[in-house]
């Protein structure tokens, strides 16, 4: 092998010098674009070239710089994460645990999330409600009503309040708030539902105990005051009858003064039953015993009247009353029953008891004509009847009403019409 | 709380967001253990944006003030 000239060995070294300056270039052209990318994305303007030189741009280390910062902003993303997480569970256990039912709904009225006690008193069964509408699942509508607030709250962008609306049986009052981005664009709505229905009977039933009284306290001052002139009326016509010289005429005419005021002596007595002045005796009783002695003081009418008697008096704790009131109650409900049937050709009358948490039950059911919806509300209260005239004043319930209330019970009733009446009682068992 | 002043008045963008970043990076610890606050003095207006900008993401609240001809920007790690 032959020696190398000195001559071209410096070339060599000359051409080395210039690949690696060359290649200096490129590797510091090349930091150049990474900063300057990565100072993008940290929001500022590129490197000039005049600003940092090379070798000042190498010694600060920008890339190193910024590749601690990024750690600290990731550090910082997974703490706000974390608190994010916490937060959202927090409210999450809100929402859910909240005593009203929350929704938030999207424009289109689509559930986007729903809380437990919304789910519990608004959804039937377990079936999933995200991405539905809500007047399918909330409403049981095929689309939104015209009263609907949500969508009121969409177009206006302001709160809406529903006093009371009935779903699924129960009462609510509904607040529906827009749901708004940064922007102030509604993109949803947050309704909020509250159960009113427990409210509103207890409402009911002050109202109704507060009219009860207001009405006993003038009935018993009227009754008194009318039974004295009445007795006079039918003493006088009784004594008048037994004349001889009266003619056929007259005689009629005195019948039917003692029938009217023996009509008006009725209508006292269920006033003063109705007012109740005495407390009731209260005693242990046996309440599958009371309606058997009210079913025999009325077996003869039941007889009579062709009707089929169904009872299913069941083995049940005895509880603390008085026998003769509550025996009226049965009585007032039975007799209530046989007018209620007695256009009908097939005629039950079905008396049972049970045992609930409530306490002893009692259940007089007819199929009879039902009572129709609209009078519901009203068939408690003093003086409301749909009989005909001289066939009941009215009482009958209400003193039922106000004799179960003095027993700490409970009255309702379930009608249909077309198909019949239920009225059942409750009244606390006695403890073992 | 004693404050670490960072005077870096003369240099402009981008350099005065890599002096301050470097300067967050070596004080980290007692930065986020709130033993000190990092107060930069600067005369680039720029660097009001890209300062707060950058050092926000990274959990810092921070604070311009304009001084006599000079502004003063207080970082301070965010309590909780």
């Amino acid at each position: 092998m032959g020696k190398m000239s000195s001559g071209t060995a410096s070339l060599i070294a000359e051409d080395e010098k210039r690949d690696i300056y060359k290649s200096n270039e490129r590797l510091k052209r090349y930091i150049r674009d990474k900063v300057n990318q990565l100072l993008t994305v940290m929001g500022t303007r590129p490197l000039n070239t005049e600003e940092l030189d090379d070798d000042t741009l190498l010694d600060l280390d920008p890339i190193g710089i910024i590749a601690l910062s990024f750690e600290q902003v990731l550090e910082h993303l997974k703490e706000t994460n974390k608190k994010l997480r916490i937060a959202k569970d927090q409210l999450q256990a809100v929402f859910d645990t909240a005593g009203v039912c929350i929704s938030i709904v999207d424009p289109e009225l689509r559930i986007v999330n729903c809380n437990e006690k919304q789910k519990e008193l608004l959804v039937s069964g377990n079936k999933e409600v995200i991405g539905h509408y809500c007047y399918e699942v909330y409403c049981g509508k095929d689309s939104p009503t015209l009263d609907c607030p949500a969508i009121e709250t969409i177009e206006t962008g302001r709160p809406v309040f529903i006093r009371e609306v009935k779903k699924k049986g129960r009462n609510f009052q509904i607040v529906t708030s827009p749901l708004k981005d940064i922007d102030g664009n509604v993109i949803g709505v947050i309704e909020v539902s509250i159960d009113v229905t427990e409210k509103k009977k207890a409402e009911e039933g002050m109202r109704q105990a507060e009219k009860l009284a207001a009405i006993g306290l003038l009935a018993a001052g009227i009754a008194h005051e009318i039974n004295n002139p009445l007795g006079n009326i039918l003493g006088y016509a009784k004594l008048l009858m037994r004349e001889s010289d009266i003619s056929v005429g007259q005689r009629e005419k005195l019948e039917v003064i003692v029938e009217q005021a023996k009509r008006g002596n009725e209508i006292v007595r269920g006033l003063l039953d109705f007012s109740r002045q005495s407390r009731p005796a209260f005693a242990s009783v046996s309440m599958n015993e009371v309606i058997l002695k009210a079913l025999k003081s009325l077996s003869n009418q039941i007889d009579r009247q062709g009707i089929k008697l169904v009872t299913n008096l069941t083995k049940i704790p005895m509880v603390e009353g008085d026998p003769k009131q509550i025996e009226q109650v049965v009585v007032n409900l039975l007799l209530n029953s046989i007018q209620a049937i007695e256009d009908m050709t097939d005629r039950t009358i079905s008396i049972e008891t049970g045992y609930t948490d409530s306490g002893v039950e009692v259940r007089v059911i007819d199929n009879g004509h039902g009572i129709p919806e609209e009078i519901l509300p009203r068939i408690f209260d003093p003086f409301f009847t749909t009989k005909p005239v001289g066939k009941g004043v009215g009482l009958g319930l209400s003193i039922c009403l106000g004799i179960i209330k003095d027993h700490d019970g409970s009255i309702h009733v379930e009608s249909e019409k077309g198909k019949g009446s239920k009225f059942s009682f409750h009244i606390p068992a006695m403890s073992a | 709380m004693e404050d670490i002043v960072l005077d870096i008045r003369g240099q402009i963008c981008p350099a005065c967001l890599l002096i301050t970043l470097r300067e967050i990076n070596n004080s980290k610890l007692q930065l986020k253990r709130r033993e000190t606050r990092l107060v930069v003095r600067t005369d680039h207006r720029d660097a009001t944006r890209t300062i707060p900008g950058a050092v926000f993401a990274m959990g810092y609240d921070v604070n311009v003030v304009k001084k006599g001809g000079y502004y003063e920007i207080t970082l301070e790690y965010k309590n909780g």
